[in-house]
């Protein structure tokens, strides 16, 4: 941890007021979608951010992107500000931060061919000096990535292609911009499992090439193991565990991560592991506290964990998890 | 990719009959508008000595008004009054909704509160007598009452348009766009309005049917431009002279209810064509 972080979150926080019962509770309510989140990425690192459904992993995808605008704290990249960035020069801050989303489907505006979707944002960018240049340079990483011929490719219309070759053209045009630092949205999980694995060697590739920083978003443990060095946990709203990917799969600290990968399938049927079960619904992010978050479903709770939330806690030097009970 | 386009728009008009009437319709009146000269039978601007002639009289197949104009002809050159009237208003009512109603949604926030309630101050208003007293104040010409009817029926395409934008603006490409690096102009007429636009070409084509009933009823009152050729103003005229020249009055009557119908029946099948629930009862 030697070197400066390439992006850094600090005490991020994303809060949407909340509407309902505003004709008889006159307080002011709000959803905290993101909460307090603190995060590092070094260049060429893969984060894995895992959670399950709701627990704001989009959105702090969006906020890191500025598709949102956070509510309280900042993202940094190289130190400086991204509001500043995106105020200063709109178009750079865009070139160096992309967002994979995770429906190929809706992407592309259907309206356009793929080749008006490749080319729009090349001479946005200035990228290439004639549209003979640009489309030379399409067409190119078009075939690099697998979709033969490109010269049909271009002609065609987002809804004459498969999911595959869309998250494909997402990842391409993505890349077209070669930027910095990515984030990538459960880019697979509506995709056939057949072709999951290349889109994601291809993603992996193309960063590893460029040394692109990478936040991989999933709810897919396995998966995102396998590929990120790192990996947080997040749980309506927070940032519960974070440490090497290793690290938080074989010695899980937190009591909902411990819970997450028992209930993991495992490729190794002889594998023996104790299956911890968490009752009940997560609670909506509507206000939640003030103890831990995780409190009322965890199968450690004691009565001190209701009353505060619980401080960071290191582990070793490279892992900390968010717990009162942590031993 | 054209012809596949093409294709399917083939395939929407033979689909839905009431498009089809409408489709056959509008182009009988373009050929009327451009073979006005050939097919009618005189010049009808001029005053000929035949006065309040009959049907079939003196070769005036429709018979001729007070002042000698043969009626036939008079009809078949008021096809291209009532179609510029028809297609230039609602273009400038179509523009303005869109442009309006667009940005109101995509911007959100301020903007749209702001253009939201002059839209509203504008759904108010009456209409048809915001109408007469504009062309009271500046004039009756025709250019004048087409500008009127753009402007005061541009609310409910910009109501549409908004409802659509609002939609459209939390949609996976338009943040894609934006994450794109491309400016909220490029969005507004890049993916908002190409995406969001069908609703408001099928309300204008019904607007236009209303621009023709607006046109014949600012004539009918007197307040058409005297120097072109109207069917609202022939029922003007021609109303005096209902006991004795019938004629003069009921067939361009039938001609502006010909005229609406043939607007009404391409807009409301334009407006069923393109909803989407429209296929899966067919099918």
């Amino acid at each position: 941890m030697s070197e400066k972080p390439y992006v850094s979150v600090e005490n991020i926080s994303k809060w949407y007021p909340y509407k309902g019962d505003k004709l008889i509770n006159h307080e002011k309510k709000f959803i905290k979608a993101n909460d307090d989140i603190n995060l590092s990425i070094q260049k060429g690192e893969i984060l894995g951010v895992i959670g399950e459904s709701g627990c704001g992993k989009s959105t702090l995808g969006k906020l890191l992107t500025r598709l949102e605008t956070p509510t309280a704290g900042d993202c940094l990249i190289n130190g400086v500000s991204t509001k500043e960035l995106i105020k200063n020069d709109m178009k750079a801050f865009r070139r160096s931060v992309q967002i994979i989303f995770q429906n190929p489907f809706d992407t592309f505006t259907p309206r356009d061919t793929i080749e008006q979707i490749l080319l729009r944002p090349l001479k946005n960018h200035n990228i290439g000096n004639s549209k003979e240049e640009r489309r030379k340079l399409c067409i190119e990483r078009l075939e690099e990535g697998g979709l033969v011929p490109g010269e049909d490719i271009m002609k065609r219309y987002p809804h004459e292609l498969s999911g595959g070759q869309l998250q494909r053209i997402s990842i391409i045009r993505a890349m077209l911009l070669d930027p910095e630092f990515i984030v990538a949205d459960e880019p697979v999980s509506m995709l056939d499992v057949s072709v999951r694995a290349e889109i994601i060697n291809m993603l992996l590739d193309l960063a590893k090439l460029h040394n692109t920083a990478v936040m991989f978003i999933s709810h897919d443990i396995a998966l995102t193991r396998y590929i990120s060095d790192n990996i947080a946990v997040m749980y309506l709203g927070k940032v519960v565990e974070y440490g090497k990917a290793d690290e938080v799969v074989n010695n899980p600290g937190h009591p909902y991560t411990k819970a997450l990968i028992s209930n993991c399938a495992s490729i190794d049927p002889d594998d023996e592991r104790e299956e911890i079960s968490i009752t009940g619904e997560p609670p909506t992010p509507l206000d939640p506290g003030p103890g831990c978050y995780f409190a009322p479903r965890c199968f450690m709770a004691c009565e001190k964990c209701l009353k505060e939330y619980p401080d960071k806690k290191n582990l070793s030097d490279t892992h900390w998890i968010t717990c009162m009970n942590a031993e | 990719m054209k012809n596949n386009r093409l294709t399917i728009a083939a395939q929407a008009v033979k689909s839905n009959r009431q498009l089809m009437a409408g489709c056959i319709g509008v182009l009988a009146l373009l050929v009327l508008m451009i073979a006005a000269p050939l097919i009618s039978t005189e010049d009808p601007t001029i005053y000929g000595p035949d006065v309040l002639n009959g049907l079939g009289e003196n070769g005036h197949i429709l018979g001729t008004n007070h002042l000698g104009q043969d009626v036939y002809s008079m009809i078949i050159y008021g096809v291209r009054t009532s179609v510029k009237v028809a297609v230039i208003s609602a273009m400038i009512s179509g523009i303005l909704g869109v442009l309006i109603g667009g940005a109101a949604g995509f911007l959100g926030g301020k903007v749209d509160v702001i253009i939201s309630e002059i839209i509203n101050v504008f759904m108010m208003l009456p209409t048809f007598f915001l109408i007469l007293l504009i062309v009271a104040l500046f004039g009756n010409s025709l250019t004048n009452v087409m500008i009127v009817i753009g402007i005061t029926t541009w609310p409910g395409n910009a109501k549409l348009m908004r409802a659509q934008a609002l939609s459209l603006r939390e949609r996976v490409f338009v943040k894609s766009a934006e994450a794109m690096g491309e400016t909220k102009r490029q969005i507004l007429f890049k993916y908002i309005i190409p995406n969001g636009i069908f609703p408001v070409i099928a309300n204008t084509t019904l607007g236009m049917a209303n621009a023709i009933l607006t046109e014949a009823g600012l004539s009918f009152l007197g307040l058409g431009d005297p120097s072109i050729i109207s069917w609202g103003q022939m029922i003007y005229a021609g109303k005096q002279y209902i006991t004795s020249a019938w004629w003069i009055c009921a067939f361009s009557g039938i001609a502006i209810i010909i005229a609406v119908l043939i607007f009404y029946m391409l807009g409301d099948g334009l407006n069923k064509v393109m909803d989407p629930r429209y296929n899966k009862r067919r099918a």
